[in-house]
């Protein structure tokens, strides 16, 4: 009794040694181009982690003179801001470059210095604090000249008040810098979202720091805002183009949803295999996980101002170009910034995978806990990204309210 | 040269337009080429815009109107046929040529006033000039001065999301007259307000164009609209031009039944003026004679009114016969104290609508006289009725127009803008309408 078998052989195809092969040919050949974005990414992240969790004195006073910049140019004060800015600019690479400014300084008397240096308990002149302090000042002055607004007095004056609290207490008092930074944050939180937002960011970042996960959360911070300039760097001119053309559209669709349904494991393959392990892989994991829905929300934004207004501006004889920048996209911003606020989102959720790659920061703290058992970390970790979600979801969406759009709507209403 | 000039437009949207041309211009129905797989918006359209003209194009939706204006500055290319404006074949341009054209020579007001909802009133109706990159204090200096002519002054600063209908719509007119461009296309501009506003806007812009005298070619759906603003009416069927003539010219003499049918809901009493209803006025009497001359004229004439009319055709008054009978048998030799020169007097252009209360209250007909102060005609009761009538199944006489008034009302019309010749397969010319014209109106009036 001989039974015919059915079994039919289907060929195996290499999909997964083909996938393989064609990220070795890329490393192969292109490797100087991965280790340069590598590189680039880190360096980003680095740095903005360094100015969240270890903030110097010279971050301190730049964040103040771009807060004193930002509101003079916000007031369309541009020229006397923007020269303040170019020639700080010009003597900081010059310091960079020869030492010009030190030179400078050591050919100054010394007791203009000498008492900064004994109230702080530093033993040399920084230069580029020296520069920092001075654009602030210059901007201030700038401010109290040409200003005819009583709010950009009170900026103006208040910013180097609080630097100089700032300063005085983490330098000379010795409060820990988290106490200190958590309180810049809520202040930015109260002046774009309201004090709701900010009573709730100041009672987060509370618990942040006394579960002692602070500068792990500012790592995780630094790497989503990284991850979240990138995406949007990448995704914008993508939803633009697809907004514009049909075919690149229908191209970008199916690609929007092979990344969003793949695994977002999977994506660490290549990225570990391109970038080796660390923050970067991380990144480059988090920004291809959270791009779509940057480019569905950019494309449907466009897409959706009212085609009667676009063929308002051709009818005027508007070029593309124009009809793009002062019609759709000021239209669509509020669409567009909820891609943002999604890709933001989308990132966060992504930590903790980061975290699996060494990226550091609150998903290795997750990452342990699931590992080792350790619930306590672990919990800890997961209520910190929860806070920092919360705290940039309310902070992204309260920006769309200072568009021009929202603003004429608010108005009309 | 005229403004604007259409020849022979086609617009197909569809895989294969050409074969699609070829079909229609041989006289297929648009429904006949479906197995094409395409739409003809627009078939074998011709006309010419005259400068200071306004020219309205009515269709009910799907007529092809709003593509065609879309044509008209380029938004559109037509499939076949040529566009000119100002003599320029606009269908050559290159792009960079077509957006320079639509920025110093035709602009646009649109059906929902496409104002920009995140630009204040002053920079919405500052837009042309903006792209065209005049220098912020010159355009708005220029916007200001258009809000002001739509009566919209301390409005500058509002957003349109603060504004009603009717005022947004201002401001898209505003925008457009900013941009001081000669030409202005209107689509549907006044469709989406209710009717009070809309009469408001369609005064103004007569008022605007007697005053600017810009070139406008206005979409409507309206006949109504379409007879009070247009100078000239093209009547759009199925994508092909059913009839373009003045309102008076498509009203009483219709080119096929389609257009009959359109205008039998017309309201005529405000489409027809006191010049296309009124009668040559006999008898008239001179001053200088007495008032025995004066009664014999009337009995003459089996009427109990006359008018006093002297030489120069300036109008007195008028007499009644039971008043002159009167002084015949007391002997009065002069006729002068006898004369009635209280007189209901309307003007040429004035629409029949305004007529009746007047007609009503007057012993005597309406005496029309001009600017020139001359008596031109004269309006019996029984002449204002027949001008009710429809001209189907009616041969009243009166309400055969002189063929040679534009229809607009008031008096705010150009007076040289000039009925363009037809197209060659066009309909009847104003010819027509005149030779119908049986009574002696038209005559009189000269």
């Amino acid at each position: 009794m001989s039974a015919t078998t059915l079994t039919v052989t289907v060929p195996r195809v290499p999909v997964g040694d083909t996938f393989d092969a064609a990220i070795n040919w890329l490393r192969a050949n292109f490797e100087p181009v991965f280790d340069f974005v590598g590189m680039v990414i880190d360096l980003c992240v680095e740095t903005l982690f360094h100015l969240f969790a270890m903030t110097s004195a010279t971050q301190f006073t730049l964040i103040a003179a771009a807060v004193v910049g930002g509101a003079l140019l916000v007031r369309r004060h541009r020229v006397p801001t923007l020269v303040a800015v170019a020639v700080w600019a010009g003597f900081y690479v010059a310091e960079l470059a020869g030492g010009l400014v030190a030179t400078a300084i050591s050919s100054l008397p010394a007791p203009l210095f000498l008492w900064a240096m004994n109230l702080f308990g530093s033993s040399y002149v920084y230069p580029p604090l020296v520069l920092a302090l001075l654009l602030l000042a210059a901007l201030v002055a700038i401010a109290f000249a040409v200003g005819r607004d009583r709010r950009l007095w009170i900026i103006a004056a208040v910013s180097p008040v609080v630097l100089l609290a700032v300063l005085a207490l983490h330098f000379i008092a010795g409060v820990q810098l988290s106490l200190l930074v958590a309180p810049l944050l809520v202040l930015l939180a109260l002046f774009v979202a309201g004090w709701r937002v900010a009573l709730f960011s100041a009672l987060g970042f509370l618990l942040i720091i006394s579960m002692e996960k602070w500068d792990n959360a500012m790592s995780s911070l630094a790497l989503i805002l990284v991850a979240t300039v990138v995406a949007v760097a990448v995704s914008l001119p993508i939803g633009i183009l697809a907004a514009q053309n049909d075919r690149v559209s229908a191209v970008v669709k199916p690609v929007l949803d092979f990344m969003q349904t793949l695994p977002a494991f999977v994506y660490l393959l290549p990225a570990i295999a391109f970038f080796s392990i660390g923050t970067v892989p991380g990144v480059i994991a988090t920004v291809i996980f959270a791009m779509p829905p940057g480019v569905r929300l950019t494309e449907l934004g466009i897409r959706q101002v009212d085609k009667e207004l676009v063929e308002a501006g051709e009818a005027f004889g508007a070029p593309d170009s124009q009809i793009l920048r002062r019609i759709q996209l000021p239209l669509a911003l509020a669409t567009i910034m909820a891609g943002v606020n999604q890709i933001i989102m989308l990132s966060l959720s992504m930590v903790v995978i980061a975290g699996m790659v060494g990226a550091g920061g609150l998903g290795n703290d997750v990452y342990t806990g699931i590992a080792q058992g350790n619930v306590p970390v672990g919990f800890e970790g997961g209520i910190a990204v929860v806070v920092l979600a919360i705290f940039l979801d309310r902070l992204t969406g309260a920006v769309t309210r200072f568009s021009p759009a929202a603003r004429a709507q608010r108005a009309a209403a | 040269m005229p403004a604007v000039r259409a020849d022979k437009l086609y617009k197909i949207f569809g895989r294969r337009p050409g074969k699609a041309v070829d079909l229609l211009a041989d006289g297929r129905h648009r429904d006949e080429i479906k197995h094409l797989n395409v739409t003809a918006a627009v078939i074998d359209v011709s006309f010419e815009v005259q400068p200071g003209e306004i020219f309205v194009v009515m269709g009910l939706s799907g007529s092809g109107k709003s593509t065609l204006i879309r044509m008209l500055n380029g938004l559109l290319p037509p499939t076949a046929g040529t566009v000119e404006v100002d003599g320029t074949d606009i269908t050559a341009l290159p792009k960079a040529g077509l957006r320079k054209l639509r920025s110093e020579k035709i602009s646009m007001v649109f059906q929902h006033f496409a104002l920009f909802p995140h630009r204040t009133v002053l920079d919405n109706a500052a837009y042309g000039l903006e792209v065209r990159g005049v220098a912020k204090d010159e355009r708005h200096a220029k916007a200001r001065e258009a809000l002001a002519l739509v009566g919209l002054e301390g409005w500058e600063a509002k957003v349109p999301g603060q504004l009603s209908g009717g005022m947004q719509q201002r401001v898209g007119l505003a925008r457009a007259l900013a941009a001081d461009t000669d030409i202005i296309l209107m689509d549907e501009a006044f469709s989406a307000l209710d009717p009070l506003i809309r009469r408001d806007m369609q005064s103004q812009l007569l008022e605007l164009q007697a005053r600017l005298g810009k070139t406008i070619i206005f979409i409507t759906h309206d006949l109504n609209e379409a007879m009070r603003l247009g100078d000239r009416i093209c009547v759009l069927r199925d994508g092909r031009v059913a009839q373009i003539g003045t309102a008076e010219e498509i009203l009483n003499d219709p080119a096929n039944d389609y257009v009959a049918q359109f205008v039998e809901d017309v309201d005529r009493t405000r489409v027809l003026t006191a010049s296309s209803v009124m009668e040559a006025p006999i008898p008239v009497i001179d001053p200088d004679k007495g008032p025995r001359a004066a009664l014999r004229t009337m009995r003459d004439n089996q009427t109990v009114s006359a008018f006093v009319v002297r030489r120069n055709r300036q109008l007195v008054g008028a007499v009644r016969e039971d008043v002159i009978g009167a002084a015949v048998r007391d002997n009065v030799k002069e006729l002068d104290s006898l004369i009635d020169t209280d007189l209901a007097r309307v003007h040429p252009d004035t629409p029949v609508a305004d007529l009746f209360g007047q007609a009503a209250e007057s012993p005597y007909p309406l005496a029309v006289v001009d600017d020139a102060d001359r008596f031109v005609g004269v309006i019996p009761r029984v002449t204002l009725l027949a001008a009710l009538a429809p001209t189907t199944g009616s041969d009243t006489g009166a309400d055969s127009g002189t063929g040679a008034e534009p229809a607009a009302d008031g008096g705010t019309a150009p007076a040289g803008a000039p009925p363009a010749a037809p197209p060659p397969d066009g309909p009847p010319a104003p010819e027509a309408a005149a030779d119908t014209a049986t009574d002696t109106a038209a005559e009189g009036s000269r």
